[in-house]
């Protein structure tokens, strides 16, 4: 109160320190996300949204005469248990209701303490893994209770993802460690790295399918110089799935590869020799030191990888169009025929439970990388 | 040791460039050398009718011209939109800065396939929020004199289709990379320009602009190979043979039973033409704007 001067000197509100060309840095901060928020919202959440509500809806483009009717959760239904469950849904009604009361009441209890949460989940999927084969669902497998079509993009896309995430970490970590080599022939090594990168991944499937081809592939060529005969890599099942895996990794360990060039390029050059006057071996120093140093590299690298191999379309699509049979449709490139038969709301519930897989191994990741810190 | 990282590294090498030298060598043979059992490495007699044939059977060059388009413009506009929130991320003192960056960067991991279905239907032209009722309603009451309805323009086949989503998929990689260069620029080097008597946008224009030119060139090139390269959104919003890029028209020259071998590998070659360049160009900063994306997660 002993100061009080007459003309108070007031803040420049707002408006008026916009208007002057002057704002704060919060104010400015936000007027310059303005773009990025709207280009986000409509071509990202909106349509994200809209997918959502989509899935609850019956839209056949082949079908115009019914129209859009709300249908609930009736495709997911027919997802993961089947469509012609409906003439048996109330004798299954109790089942489900009574595994959805066990779930409810693991984490119930797992919100009051009296078991840990990663115990209550380890539970829920036995109780729904349980629940389900009790009630005649087995996932993969041609039956009236599941879309096995559905199963089978899934298990599919599992395949590859666990797979082809392996093996780019496998041949990407010796790529990085090579490339870390001081050596008059960097730049080709980075070039070498850079080209799988920058390589359309469509036109790496058809490029690998020419490799891959039957009579006159190089794979097939250089098998045949050492002795063996080399299988029709792209019509049967299982070298189809070798020749998709191998060529996702030719495409991907690059980049994995890069990543972890960084990650290995910020060690402390100084750890190294600290441990040479220690006497440790280039074994020893590489576990001891390098990979320790690297998990945050390999994290990254690993959440990029896995997401954008649950995503698999382009390369698949490319080298077999998802054939021979089905033995490589993943669950993008179902999710692109089911919209290309016009099947507009099993295409949508299809693209959430592709998204949920992806939300949920992204939130799993980020979980594990902020548990430290 | 020294022998196995000259092996390795010869290795690595062989291994990067050898399907796309191999797609070459292919694009120089003539087809019945192509369907020859045992396979020739080396071509024996070299021909460019490859080359012909690719720009003979379909309008190559409009898929070049088309993708350049789609790309150089996808690339300039996303990185006026990403620099502006990679200044304000990285260089403001703003609240929630981190959560909204990490927000952000989240974006990337939507599937592109999920936009397919909701996008078309935009692209097609759609309902106006609010205006379109309005109108029907006014219609309805007797002003005939207006349009009877609003709606979107159909965007299927024409640049925008691509461009929209392009910059959108590419703006979380972009933000990422420019906050993280902004980050790098010393604060004192703004503070100079503040005390100078610069407002604030005057010292981002006069200041930082120029400074940040080397961080905007790796972003643009990492925007322009992703854009470059799209399939799934290209393949199904621009249908018209005039409006294919280039990795989508290559895919058409396969036909239901033939693959005529010869031909696509020269597409490739031309296609992909412009990314060995860039990277040829400019591989350090390539590489400096994708560890940087990747560090950071």
């Amino acid at each position: 109160m002993a100061l009080t001067t007459p003309h108070a000197y007031r803040r420049p509100g707002f408006w008026r320190r916009l208007r002057t060309g002057n704002p704060t840095e919060a104010q400015l901060g936000l007027i310059l996300l303005i773009p990025a928020a709207l280009v986000l919202a409509l071509v990202m959440f909106w349509p994200i949204a809209q997918v959502l509500w989509q899935s609850l809806h019956f839209e056949r483009l082949n079908v115009p005469a019914r129209g859009r009717p709300f249908i609930g959760f009736e495709h997911y239904q027919r997802m993961l248990w089947g469509s012609d469950m409906t003439w048996d849904a109330r004798h299954l009604l109790g089942w489900r209701l009574l595994a959805f009361a066990g779930a409810a009441g693991l984490w119930w209890g797992a919100a009051r303490g009296v078991l840990r949460r990663p115990t209550a989940l380890i539970w829920t999927v036995i109780v729904v893994l349980v629940a389900g084969l009790w009630m005649g669902y087995h996932p993969g497998e041609a039956g009236r209770w599941n879309d096995a079509r559905f199963w089978n993009a899934f298990s599919i896309t599992l395949l590859i993802t666990v797979a082809s995430v392996a093996g780019s970490f496998l041949v990407g970590l010796p790529l990085a460690l090579l490339a870390n080599v001081e050596s008059r022939w960097r730049w080709l090594v980075r070039i070498a790295l850079l080209i799988p990168w920058a390589m359309p991944r469509v036109l790496v499937g058809v490029m690998f399918a020419w490799l891959f081809n039957y009579t006159n592939g190089v794979v097939n060529d250089l098998l045949g110089r050492a002795g063996i005969a080399g299988p029709l890599w792209l019509s049967r099942a299982e070298p189809a799935m070798w020749a998709a895996n191998i060529t996702i990794v030719w495409a991907t360990s690059a980049f994995v590869g890069l990543i972890l060039l960084a990650g290995l390029q910020s060690i402390d050059e100084s750890l190294y020799e600290a441990a040479m006057v220690d006497g440790a071996s280039r074994l020893q120093r590489f576990w001891a030191i390098t990979l320790p140093l690297l998990r945050p590299s390999i994290a990254v690298a690993l959440i990029f990888r896995t997401l954008t191999a649950i995503q698999t379309f382009d390369i698949p699509y490319a080298m077999t169009q998802g054939g021979p049979g089905r033995a490589l449709e993943t669950l993008g490139i179902y999710v692109s025929n089911t919209t290309n038969s016009l099947n507009l709301g099993y295409a949508a519930a299809l693209a959430v439970a592709l998204f949920v897989m992806s939300l949920a191994i992204t939130v799993l990741y980020l979980r594990w990388i902020y548990a430290d810190d | 040791m020294r022998v196995a990282v000259v092996v390795g590294t010869a290795l690595l090498v062989i291994n990067g460039t050898f399907p796309l030298v191999w797609m070459m060598l292919t694009s120089l043979k003539d087809e019945n050398e192509l369907i020859r059992v045992p396979i020739t490495y080396w071509p024996e007699a070299i021909t460019f009718q490859n080359y012909v044939q690719v720009f003979d059977q379909l309008p190559f060059a409009r898929f070049m011209l088309n993708s350049a388009v789609v790309s150089i413009s996808a690339t300039v506009i996303c990185v006026l939109v990403a620099a502006l929130a990679g200044y304000a991320l990285g260089r403001l003192n703003m609240p929630y800065r981190r959560t909204l960056l990490t927000g952000i960067v989240m974006t990337s991991m939507f599937p592109a396939l999920v936009l397919l279905v909701p996008l078309y239907r935009m692209f097609l032209g759609m309902d106006v929020p609010l205006l379109s009722p309005l109108v029907a309603f006014l219609h309805d009451v007797g002003m005939t004199f207006m349009p009877t309805e609003v709606r979107t323009p159909n965007l299927l086949n024409t640049y925008w289709a691509l461009i929209i989503p392009y910059v959108a998929l590419s703006l979380p990689i972009a933000t990422l990379i420019l906050t993280s260069f902004f980050q790098l620029i010393p604060r004192d080097l703004e503070s100079a320009a503040l005390v100078d008597g610069c407002t604030r946008v005057e010292a981002l224009f006069k200041v930082i602009a120029p400074v940040s030119a080397p961080g905007v060139v790796t972003a643009a090139i990492i925007i322009f190979v992703n854009s470059w390269n799209e399939f799934l959104l290209a393949l199904t919003f621009n249908t018209a043979q005039t409006m294919r890029t280039v990795p989508v028209g290559i895919t058409m020259y396969q036909g239901e039973f033939a693959f005529p071998w010869a031909t696509i590998s020269a597409a490739i070659t031309v296609g992909v033409l412009p990314l060995v360049a860039l990277i040829l160009l400019f591989q350090q900063k390539i590489i400096a704007g994708l560890t940087a994306g990747g560090v950071k997660g």
